[in-house]
């Protein structure tokens, strides 16, 4: 009885589109019963009673359709409850006293049905299964012309495998009934009621669901969801614009929040924080890079200098060589035209004076040095450098202690009492002062 | 000259009135907000933050029987209210979310996922306590019946009323419904109306950009540029059932995928078990199998006595 009453439910589920389904179970039998007459060729007379229940069902399910425009109709009318009532219970019995499938067919659905239940418990009897399974091969059609949604038809193939054990549980989805408690509440939300009552929009289009890849991606799914919304938002702000609402809201407009201040300064506080924290940790980064990377800098900056060093040591002493197996003889002139060499070699490098570094900067490069009359006219004339502040002090100048000796500092504070510095007799001439220092 | 005014005017309200008059029954709501007994903090926070954007719901003390729901209704006929939000909270943990339409149905119960409360969230979105939202509802809604129901159901309770007694004149709020996984995601958003900022773009990009943006600030000049901010909360509903009637009445549909918490905890905690058991399984093997080879002082076969012990030697 139970198994009817589900039988009508799921009837009225499929609803308006049971013939479409029906079209696709017409082929989908179609090929299996090609597919069966391969397989047990001598199960001939069971294709020969199939067409026959077909047709007992198409004629049934007609008028079930019949039923289900007839409640439409009468939905529209008074009380709905009842009437589903009595439909279901009219459906229940007209399926009982219409089905004339052969009886063995009914038996077998229950068979199987039971014998679902049977494997659910213990495994023992599974022989017997087994034996019906075969059976169970053969009643896809049967089970196919019940009216058992296309979803419960999958797990019905799926029943092939041994192991599966199905699903107990049919869904109940009683559309009539869903429809007529949706009717009996609806408030009307179409056009000919201004947007402003129910302020409800329904996307158009595709669902927000297939706009998601995956739904545990918290970042896409809510994405998706944000486009849903703003586009509600867009469409119903230019509804309630054209209707002449008030939308947005003034600026001198104050009234309670959702959120109260406190609310909103503990929000603010976490972002601040959050902010911070971020920018923090970005700087310790840098900071972090830098320490490693300046690491590098100085390592090869030394690395550089001693390359020159010996680069430079190395040219010294090749020219030396060069010299002794020259062997001029003017032993005067030697050092100066040694000297000479060394700074054409080393191409005007760290020997050069200032003045004549400027000096070749005319003359395009140290190649033999400035002319002769050019050098004249810079010592005549003065040039190169500023003249100002050449006695001032500088870094260099004021860096260099050779001048300083400790023992005459403390001499000159212990000897005597005397706060002057102790007399050394008269004051020499300055190249002898100069000399006497070094 | 008045009078004609006068009469003009007159004919016009006149037909208004009329309009008004024939046009649908007023969409009135009222909705009563209640918890059952047993629910945490996180659940009352939720309950309160739907509370505070409900300008037509009243709130009541929890509700204290977890068997007879049916007196929900003559609780919310008392207060005058035709829909009622039921939070029920089972074993200090799931939260069960039934949704009724009063007099007679239907009803919704959900199961609540996803819970995160408009104060653990800090979204900075705010909106006026009480303003109308835009109801959003995700194209799934109208494809299934039971899906219709719910987002019928929804519109109801949540979306505010015209003229709502402490509603606001504006509107700044959307709260939007999305049926995916299975599930339906609910999220609040504030909407934000920045002016546009066409400047930027038009030394950025190329001509054919500045001349767009210069067309459309000609047509419009205050044109607004709308953005969301989500203010909280967040949940997600699982649909179990809809019944037909207010908190009773047949059944009208079943969620078959929705499996319930405790099932799965079960399931959890089985699993966990069931490591143990193979492990104390291995022990007592291990120690049958020490006992059969002699190695232990109990149990299993005894070495047969050695006439070479020394202990039978010496005896």
């Amino acid at each position: 009885m139970a198994k009817s009453k589900l039988l009508s439910a799921l009837k009225h589920e499929q609803g308006f589109d049971a013939k479409k389904v029906k079209q696709i179970k017409e082929k989908k039998k179609h090929k299996q019963r090609v597919h069966n007459k391969r397989k047990h060729g001598d199960s001939e007379d069971e294709d020969d009673e199939a067409p026959a229940v077909n047709d007992a069902e198409d004629s049934e399910d007609d008028e079930g359709e019949e039923d289900g425009s007839e409640d439409e109709q009468q939905e529209n009318g008074v009380d709905l409850a009842q009437l589903d009532e009595s439909d279901d219970s009219d459906s229940s019995i007209d399926l009982e006293d219409k089905i004339e499938r052969p009886r063995k067919a009914k038996t077998a659905t229950t068979i199987t049905t039971q014998a679902v239940a049977i494997s659910k418990r213990s495994d023992k009897k599974k022989s017997k299964k087994d034996e019906e399974e075969e059976e169970e091969d053969e009643e896809e059609e049967e089970e196919d012309d019940e009216d058992i949604p296309l979803s419960d038809l999958e797990d019905g193939d799926i029943d092939d495998e041994a192991d599966y054990v199905p699903r107990q549980k049919l869904s109940i989805n009683n559309t009539a009934a869903l429809l007529a408690s949706l009717n009996r509440i609806a408030i009307p939300t179409d056009k000919s009621v201004p947007f402003a009552t129910h302020q409800s929009i329904v996307s158009s289009g595709e669902p927000t669901a297939s706009a998601i890849e995956d739904i545990h991606d918290d970042l896409k799914r809510e994405l998706a969801l944000y486009q849903q919304n703003l586009e509600a938002a867009k469409q119903a702000r230019a509804l309630l614009k054209a209707e002449g609402v008030p939308f947005s809201r003034p600026t001198d407009y104050f009234a309670e929040m959702v959120k109260d201040d406190g609310h909103m300064e503990k929000v603010k506080a976490k972002l601040i924080e959050e902010a911070s924290a971020k920018k923090a940790s970005a700087e310790a980064r840098k900071l972090r890079d830098l320490k490693k990377f300046g690491k590098q800098v100085q390592v090869a900056k030394l690395q550089e200098r001693q390359k020159q060093k010996r680069d430079t040591l190395e040219k010294i002493k090749t020219l030396k060589r060069k010299r002794q197996e020259s062997g001029t003889g003017d032993d005067t002139y030697e050092a100066d035209l040694f000297d000479v060499a060394v700074d054409h070699e080393l191409g005007g490098g760290s020997k050069k004076t200032k003045s004549q570094q400027r000096a070749f900067g005319g003359g395009g490069g140290g190649g033999d040095g400035p002319n002769a009359k050019r050098q004249k006219k810079n010592d005549k004339y003065g040039f190169g450098g500023k003249k100002r502040h050449a006695k001032s002090g500088d870094a260099l100048s004021s860096g260099d202690l050779s001048g300083f000796s400790a023992r005459r500092m403390k001499h000159g504070g212990s000897g005597g009492g005397a706060k002057g510095k102790v007399s050394k007799g008269p004051r020499l001439g300055k190249s002898r002062r100069n000399a006497g220092k070094r | 000259m008045a009078a004609v005014y006068k009469s003009l005017s007159n004919q016009k309200s006149a037909q208004k009135d009329e309009k008004n008059a024939d046009g649908p029954r007023k969409n009135k709501q009222r909705v009563l907000i209640l918890s059952s007994r047993g629910v945490n903090q996180r659940h009352r926070h939720l309950l309160n933050d739907l509370a505070q954007m409900m300008p037509h719901g009243r709130k009541d003390s929890k509700w204290d029987s977890k068997s007879k729901l049916s007196g929900l209704c003559e609780l919310a006929e008392l207060h005058n209210c035709n829909n009622v939000i039921y939070f029920e909270a089972r074993k200090n943990q799931d939260l069960y979310a039934w949704f009724s339409k009063v007099p007679n149905g239907p009803t919704v119960k959900m199961y609540v996922q996803g819970l995160n409360t408009m104060e653990e969230l800090h979204f900075h979105g705010n909106c006026l306590k009480g303003s109308r939202p835009i109801l959003s509802f995700d194209a799934a809604f109208d494809r299934e019946p039971y899906l219709k129901v719910i987002q019928e159901l929804f519109r109801h309770t949540f979306g505010v009323p015209q003229g709502a007694r402490r509603s606001k004149p504006f509107i700044d709020r959307v709260m939007g419904f999305t049926y995916a996984d299975g599930k339906i995601w609910i999220r609040n958003y504030q909407i934000t109306e920045t002016e546009q900022t066409t400047d930027g773009k038009d030394g950025e990009n190329g001509e054919a950009e500045a001349k767009k943006t210069s067309k459309s600030r000609g047509k419009d000049h205050k044109e607004l540029d709308v953005g969301l901010v989500e203010i909280g909360p967040r949940v997600t509903l699982t649909p179990i059932i809809i019944q037909e009637g207010s908190f009773g009445g047949p059944i009208i549909y079943e969620n078959r995928m929705f499996v319930s918490p405790n099932q799965v905890r079960a399931d959890l905690r089985r699993r966990k078990a069931s490591r143990h058991n193979a492990r104390a399984e291995q022990f007592v093997e291990r120690q049958a199998r020490k006992g059969d080879m002699g190695l232990r002082t109990e149990g299993g076969v005894k070495k047969p006595l050695d006439e070479l012990d020394s202990r039978s030697l010496f005896a």
